[in-house]
């Protein structure tokens, strides 16, 4: 069995607890219109074009995107990083894109992972069939799950899908899951209205449970914007300036009246 | 705790104080020199009488508000000159005087008394005129390539460092062990019982010689006391000249008595010769604790009394910049560092965690001082606390290079590996950018860089240098000649073991040279069992005797290795005729290949096993050709890995090369991998960098670039702890971090007068940003903009 990944990131320090290896698995049903990783969207391989200089010369070469890994690859590439990970009390993130988009994979590597001793981690939008989370729990010991917007409409808006699943879903994983961290991504002039926050910090207020760690809010940034270019897609949010680092502060001030603990960035 | 005002005005006299060459010393010692009784003593009593004659005729200093005293110019930042080690023609003294990088300025007098006196009676007398001369021509042309450096070219051997008995013993009490050695000589079948009976008298006069130094300064003490107005200090001046009459001549018996003993001993040291890291008081939390716990429970001090001596102590290291270098040596070693490095933590001799308080005040001192010497590292063991770890980052974040981090469990197997009894290598350390040495008992000389890409060129080149236009290897064949990798591994390591053979003999005259004509009877009492064994410290007397050859360019000896396997050999993407004509072109008109062997090649630093194969290869080449050769003085040769500057001298005589290296670039840093070689986070480089075997070296150093992004919460200090501690469980010898951003350093280069402060690690050490070459400003910058990315 194999999994399409975009990307292995190793000293993967802000996806859980400890030093991580954080594999972002290819393939999204939302389409955010801040997504910083647009190549992760497309569940298949693409081909992107990559520029290096060398003596003022330019050399261009398309190089795929995306590459099918084995479960066995996978663990492999883990045990070669043990080391830092058992050191450091981390382990492994399935992110994305979206990896419940490839919930046999998923089960299966999350499985070997455990059987391997590696604690493990998936950061989702919780958008899939609510039985894909049921399966998983188990083998998962944290989840990481984005909150993009409260409201529905505005939700299908930016987001492209509806809340109401997520938001299921999220209930799910408040009630069964280990451990939970939110992910607040904080994206100027979609989310960061006033009433939205409020609204924001009172459900997070009334969704305390045993498993809720933690809420990170994840500031706008503009590393997406020369991939952007690189895979040939529309920015969006172009011009778009980061949240200030003052506007974070306040914003941490107010989540962290919740009682949850508050992170500024992962 | 913050610096008092006292600490922070001699803080800042000493950062403007600029740095004289001062030609007291050298007159000094041409004057005895010229005198009628020198003729007549043997080598040892020579030296010891020209130490004491220095010591009691230089001129004292003491500067306003300082706690702690001696200078060993005649005033902050003078830096004397050695001429019985090597002479400097008035044009040096222009050149000195005028280089824009590591300058120091020579008025007319110091130019005046080098022409009229030293230069008339020294020239072609020094240690230098010696050592050139007794050069072979295969040695000469070596050097001139760029193969290897020397480094007692221009300094004596120094690389020791004080051990636990001299922060409790007198010399006083040495002249004791001195009488009792001379008692036991055997002249009925000791044939060396009558050279040990002079070594020893030259003991003997170096210790009365440092007793009276420190009267001096206490007369002088006295005197300015009897003229100074205000009570407290006069008060001070009379206690600082009780010091001075109690240590170094007994045992200190308070932390303020113990730091101006070991600073009596450093100038000692660095006035009787010019060693290499000057000299250094080692594990400094562990010989202060006692006194200090002491003295706290008694309440004679307290804590600021205790940071007024630390700060004052702190500055005399900044007072005292590395000896005027030139020509090679000044390119190995570009900088005023002296390479004092204060090591903290680690363990105790009876293996038991080793951090205390004193661990910590004195981190906090290194982070409010920060200047640059003396430099400084925490031993980190798997006995130490995380906390101490933390601590150390906290400092290691604000970006000036300091504390550089050890591993106490590497340092001691490479010690017991050598032979070092389980006490002595727990006592032990790193000194200098990363040379692991057993404190107070070992002699461990550095004796040179040594170029490992520059012999794979000439490998490639039929032993031919076309640099230099000269055979400088043995006539092996020509690149094209080698059918497969492994034939041409064979006669690069026929190039390595020739070069290697021409060094170690090169080495053993040399140390001959030392023992013979420039015996250290000073630091010979400072190193256990010199006294013992009636020997000196340069012929042999140490308990250990280490002779080093530093290994450099290991990161791109592995790329170039890897490169020529996989684009020659494996993947067949082009031949040795391509390739050998793209180097020669520089790669100029040859663009398409160099990007392939840029981007298309793999390297070290990414945890490829068929990249970082080679860097094994490569390292066992090195060490097969050099570890457990004999030297002269009952100890053997062995290797470490560490550049301090050479790396940058290196590469400006190295060609392109099939890396993808323009000709003239920098060589990698000690195991670090190629400037932008690595991409693939700091995990791979560790791990890539530990698939060599650090245990069998004397030190390695690796360079970790991080953004200060990487240190901004209680997380990331939990994750760089673990980074750190899982390098050490994988035996790396150590790690330091460089925390700062381009835009930072592009403003630096542009601005320097903005940025006089600016201190950044460059290999092994720190240094100011502004003292830096520009090439070498330009690779940082390099560097860190990769680690921005």
């Amino acid at each position: 069995m194999k999994g399409i990944i975009f990307s292995v990131k190793r000293y993967s320090i802000h996806d859980g607890p400890g030093i991580r290896v954080t594999f972002y698995m290819k393939g999204c049903p939302l389409s955010c219109i801040w997504c910083h990783n647009p190549e992760g969207i497309s569940p298949l391989p693409e081909k992107a074009v990559r520029t290096n200089r060398v003596g003022g010369k330019s050399f261009s070469r398309e190089e795929e995107v995306g590459r099918f890994y084995t479960i066995k690859e996978i663990i492999n590439i883990l045990d070669r990083e043990r080391v830092f990970i058992d050191q450091s009390g981390g382990g492994v993130t399935f992110s994305g894109g979206e990896p419940l988009l490839q919930p046999d994979f998923l089960i299966e590597v999350l499985k070997a992972c455990k059987a391997n001793g590696y604690h493990t981690a998936v950061d989702t939008a919780g958008y899939s069939s609510s039985d894909n989370y049921r399966t998983i729990i188990p083998f998962t010991d944290l989840f990481l799950f984005d909150l993009k917007h409260l409201d529905d409409a505005r939700h299908m808006e930016v987001t492209g899908v509806s809340n109401v699943l997520i938001l299921e879903n999220f209930r799910l994983l408040l009630e069964n899951a280990n451990e939970i961290m939110i992910r607040i991504p904080v994206i100027p002039g979609i989310n960061d209205d006033k009433d939205h926050l409020e609204r924001m910090v009172k459900f997070i207020a009334d969704s305390k449970t045993t498993a809720l760690k933690k809420v990170n809010l994840l500031p706008y940034h503009k590393t997406g914007s020369s991939k952007y270019k690189r895979f040939n897609r529309i920015n969006k949010m172009e011009g778009t300036e980061p949240p200030s680092k003052e506007q974070m502060r306040l914003l941490k001030e107010k989540f962290g009246e919740t009682g949850v603990k508050t992170k500024i960035g992962g | 705790m913050k610096i008092s005002d006292r600490v922070q005005k001699l803080r800042e006299q000493s950062l403007n104080a600029v740095e004289t060459m001062s030609a007291e010393r050298a007159l000094l010692m041409t004057q005895f020199y010229k005198s009628d009784e020198v003729r007549e003593l043997s080598a040892p009593v020579k030296r010891a009488k020209a130490f004491e004659f220095l010591l009691k005729n230089k001129k004292i200093c003491i500067n306003e508000g300082e706690l702690i005293v001696g200078e060993r110019g005649p005033a902050p930042k003078a830096t004397p000159t050695y001429p019985e080690i090597s002479l400097h023609s008035p044009e040096d003294l222009e050149i000195l005087n005028s280089r824009e990088k590591v300058f120091f300025r020579v008025d007319e007098d110091a130019k005046m008394i080098y022409e009229k006196e030293i230069i008339p009676y020294w020239m072609g007398k020094s240690n230098r005129d010696r050592l050139m001369s007794r050069m072979t021509p295969e040695w000469l042309n070596a050097y001139e390539s760029g193969v290897f450096t020397e480094f007692q070219e221009q300094r004596a051997p120094g690389h020791t460092v004080l051990g636990y008995k001299m922060f409790r013993t007198g010399f006083l009490d040495l002249k004791n062990e001195i009488a009792e050695a001379a008692s036991k000589l055997d002249y009925f079948s000791d044939p060396q019982a009558v050279e040990k009976h002079e070594e020893l008298k030259a003991m003997e006069i170096a210790c009365d010689a440092i007793i009276m130094y420190a009267n001096r300064h206490a007369d002088e003490l006295e005197r300015i006391a009897s003229k100074t107005k205000n009570d407290k200090r006069r008060e001070e001046l009379l206690k600082m000249s009780q010091v001075c009459r109690k240590v170094p001549a007994n045992a200190p018996e308070t932390v303020h008595e113990m730091l101006q003993h070991y600073w009596f001993i450093h100038l000692g040291v660095i006035t009787e010769l010019n060693p290499w890291d000057s000299f250094n008081p080692g594990r400094l939390d562990q010989h202060l604790f006692p006194v200090y716990k002491k003295e706290m429970d008694a309440g004679t001090l307290n804590m600021d009394e205790l940071w007024d001596l630390l700060g004052c102590f702190w500055v005399k290291f900044n007072n005292h910049p590395a000896p005027p270098k030139m020509g090679v040596t000044a390119n190995e070693s570009s900088t005023y560092t002296d390479f004092c490095l204060i090591n903290l933590g680690g363990v105790k001799p009876d293996g038991t965690d080793a951090v205390n308080e004193m661990s910590y005040i004195l981190l906090d001192v290194i982070k409010e001082m920060r200047i640059l010497q003396p430099s400084s590292m925490v031993q980190i063991s798997k006995e130490n606390p995380d906390s101490f770890i933390h601590k150390a980052l906290d400092i290691i974040r604000t970006g000036f290079g300091q504390p550089s981090c050890f591993n106490t469990e590497a340092i001691i197997a490479e010690l017991l590996r050598q032979g070092k009894s389980l006490e002595d290598a727990r006592s032990g350390g790193a000194s200098g950018c990363v040379e692991t040495g057993a404190f107070g008992t070992e002699a461990y000389w550095l004796t040179g860089y040594f170029n490992l890409p520059k012999i794979l060129e000439l490998t490639l080149n039929n032993g031919f240098d076309t640099r230099t236009g000269k055979q400088v290897g043995p006539e092996t064949g020509n690149a094209a000649d080698y059918s497969n990798f492994e034939e041409l591994l064979k006669v690069y390591r026929v190039q390595v073991n020739y070069f290697a053979d021409i060094k170690i003999k090169g080495n053993n005259i040399i140390e001959r040279l030392f023992a013979n004509w420039l015996p250290v009877p000073f630091l010979s009492l400072l190193v256990e069992d010199c006294i013992a064994n009636g020997k000196d410290y340069n012929c042999g007397g140490a308990r250990y005797n280490t002779s080093y050859i530093q290994g450099v360019g290991l990161g791109s000896i592995t790329d170039i290795l890897t490169s020529i396997r996989y684009n020659i050999y494996d993947r067949r993407r082009f031949g040795w005729k391509e390739l050998t004509d793209a180097l020669k072109a520089d790669y100029i008109g040859f663009e398409k290949i160099r990007h392939d062997l840029i981007y298309e090649t793999p390297k070290y630093g990414n945890d490829d096993d068929y990249a970082d194969q080679q860097a094994v290869t490569a390292f066992e080449i090195y060490y097969d050709s050099v570890n457990g050769r004999p030297n002269t003085r009952g100890g053997v040769h062995r290797i470490n890995m560490l550049p301090t500057t050479s790396h940058v001298y290196f590469g400006s005589v190295t060609g392109a090369t099939a890396d993808g290296r323009n000709s003239g670039v920098p060589l990698s840093e000690g195991i670090s991998p190629f400037q932008g070689a690595d991409n693939n986070g700091p995990t791979s480089v560790i791990k890539s960098a530990s698939k060599i075997d650090h245990l069998r070296t004397g030190g390695t150093l690796l360079n970790q670039k991080f953004s200060p992004s990487f240190f901004e919460d209680e997380e990331s200090y939990h994750n760089l702890t673990a980074l750190i501690r899982s390098y050490f469980s994988l035996d790396g010898h150590h790690i330091q971090f460089n925390v700062v951003n381009a835009d930072t350093l592009k403003d630096a280069q542009k601005y320097p007068e903005h940025y006089r402060d600016l201190i950044v690690r460059v290999a092994g050490y720190s240094d100011y940003f502004n003292d830096l070459g520009e090439d070498l400003q330009n690779e940082i910058i390099r560097r860190t903009e990769h680690e921005d990315l």
